[in-house]
């Protein structure tokens, strides 16, 4: 695989909280323009994956590097300005902020304003309730309509890479199926993705590549397909 | 009461108010986008004021004179100079103090206000007793009855309330705006958004110092004297203005800030006792605000913020 290839490369990472290792000699490998995604049980470690690579939780070991970029440590707004994006576990919208000041915040490192209204129309044309209720606080808004909003905020920096946790979480079928609709149509357009999902059904129906995480480490790994087939992911995930 | 009279009384407590109004606001923005409480503010108010003083005192040796030219230097050098002060504050005190309880930037920005407070003290010359300020503002005024309409002092209330709502327009209109309303809201998620949370921080306590320092100035100009203690009821009234708004809000603050000063106002005016008991009387009914509303008078819950 080339350098270019592969657009994020996480290796050997240990990372974690207090004292214990959440995270435990981690190795992943996100390939540019493909959807690569993380399954794993509840505790077992991809939020914490998400925050080192964003220098939230800054790793104890091991080496994160984007583009070929050294990004281990790196304070966060450092790691967004190299043109990663995150829709964030919980969706974690402003609240007391109105639609519109939620994305133009998901631009915030863009200071060019027809690039920013460009963005802005972009977004609306793909969720355009987000348009009509551009003046509302993001607060009073019903879960579904929040997830669209944290969507459309990570697709506001036209970056490069997009890190996604949980976009299920919370949300009706048909929610999970659009939402999934548009991670499908925003990484054809070339966008890296990495999806982090407990829903493994609809994320390997749309991802190219994964890893299953327990317990903080990986058990498994390969092609969406191989990974439908694998007994492992068989049993922890389709019952 | 003659209206002449009471026009009197409204126009004190107005150009009080918009002094206290400048130092609760802050105490708010600060409390905002760190959840601290900076109580040396009321003293960088007074630092800004000696500052002003001091540039008053070297443009008078340099043989500046004009009134305008004056007054804009003065007011630019307790702004600049206290903003300066606020991001070092923030930079080298409140910033790395935010992994330890929040008891100790307590603790150290009380500290923090004696050196102010002592430093002015020792060094300014003569800098135990009261400093005359002088008047740089035109002195004219119009009699309507019983009510003395004073330039100087109109002058000092319309620009302290410009100040103010300019502070404010930043806040809600620009894009460093919207960065601190969304540190004040969530710093980690602001974060990764790509704002740099230190600077956001650095930028809202050079602002806040600012507000300060002009509030410095004013208060020297109104007063026409200043001395090294006059920082510590300033910020336990700006402390308090903005705690009884409502901490966070900066509507709060201001409302808090002429909250105050009417208080104290009826208090030395309405009360069969002595105007010295002003304070008690403003500081007494606070107390029962407080605890009647201990969110603060602008309803809000814990999470709105700026
Ligand atoms: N802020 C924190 N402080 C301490 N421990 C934490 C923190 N966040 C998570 N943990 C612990 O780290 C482990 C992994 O959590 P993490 O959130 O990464 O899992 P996850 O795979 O994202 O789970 P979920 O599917 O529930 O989102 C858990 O045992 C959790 O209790
Ligand atoms: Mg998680």
């Amino acid at each position: 695989m080339t350098e270019a290839a592969r657009a994020l490369e996480v290796e050997h990472l240990f990372a974690g909280y207090d004292r214990a290792d959440v995270l435990v000699d981690v190795s992943i490998t996100a390939r540019a323009g493909e959807i690569t995604c993380i399954l794993g049980s509840n505790g077992s470690g991809k939020t914490t994956l998400v925050r080192s690579i964003l220098g939230l939780t800054p790793p104890r070991r091991g080496r994160i590097v984007f583009d070929g970029a050294d990004i281990t440590g790196l304070p966060t707004h450092r790691v967004i300005a190299l043109g990663i994006a995150c829709i964030p576990e919980g969706r974690k919208v402003f609240p007391k902020l109105t639609i519109e000041e939620n994305l133009r915040l998901g631009a915030y490192r863009e200071t060019d304003e027809a690039t920013i209204r460009k963005r802005l129309g972009e977004v609306h044309s793909i969720f355009p309730k987000l348009e009509e209720r551009r003046t509302q606080l993001a607060g009073t808004m019903s879960g579904g309509e929040q997830a669209m909003l944290s969507i459309g905020r990570g697709l506001m920096s036209g970056p490069r890479m997009l890190l996604i946790d949980e976009p299920s979480l919370g949300l009706s079928p048909l929610f999970v199926r659009q939402n999934f609709e548009v991670i499908r149509r925003v990484n054809e357009q070339g966008v890296t993705v990495l999806l982090v999902e407990q829903n493994a059904h609809q994320t390997l129906a749309i991802a190219h590549r994964g890893y299953v995480l327990s317990k903080g480490r990986v058990v498994a790994e390969g092609s969406a397909a191989a990974l439908r087939d694998n007994e492992e992911v068989r049993r922890a995930y389709f019952g | 009461m003659d209206a002449g009279v009471l026009a009197q009384y409204v126009f004190n407590g107005v150009m009080l108010g918009v002094i206290y109004a400048m130092v609760a606001v802050g105490f708010t923005l600060f409390f905002g986008v760190l959840d601290v409480i900076q109580f040396a503010h009321g003293d960088v108010v007074m630092a800004g004021a000696f500052v002003g003083l001091a540039t008053y005192l070297a443009l008078h040796a340099l043989g500046i004179a004009a009134p305008a030219v004056v007054v804009l230097v003065v007011a630019c050098a307790a702004g600049l100079g206290m903003a300066l002060l606020g991001a070092i504050i923030a930079r080298w005190l409140i910033l790395p103090l935010r992994a330890a309880p929040a008891f100790n930037t307590l603790l150290v920005t009380l500290m923090l206000g004696s050196i102010l407070r002592e430093l002015v003290r020792l060094f300014y010359p003569n800098g135990s007793n009261p400093q005359p300020f002088p008047r740089l503002l035109p002195s004219a005024s119009a009699n309507l009855g019983h009510f003395t309409l004073r330039l100087d002092t109109t002058l000092l209330i319309v620009t302290g309330l410009v100040t103010i709502v300019i502070v404010n327009l930043v806040v809600r209109r620009t894009r460093l705006g919207l960065a601190i309303r969304a540190v004040a809201q969530d710093s980690e998620t602001a974060r990764v958004m790509g704002i740099d949370f230190e600077r956001v921080v650095l930028v809202t306590f050079a602002i806040g110092s600012a507000l300060a320092g002009f509030a410095g100035v004013v208060y020297g100009l109104y007063y026409n004297e200043v001395n090294f203690d006059i920082g510590l009821l300033l910020g336990v009234i700006g402390f308090s203005a903005a705690v009884v708004g409502g901490l966070g809000s900066i509507y709060g603050a201001i409302l808090g800030g002429f909250l105050f000063a009417a208080l104290q106002t009826i208090g030395s005016v309405a009360l069969p006792v002595s105007s010295a008991y002003s304070n008690v009387f403003a500081f007494a009914v606070v107390i029962v605000l407080m605890t009647w509303k201990p969110t603060g008078l602008i309803a809000e819950p814990a999470s709105e913020r700026v």
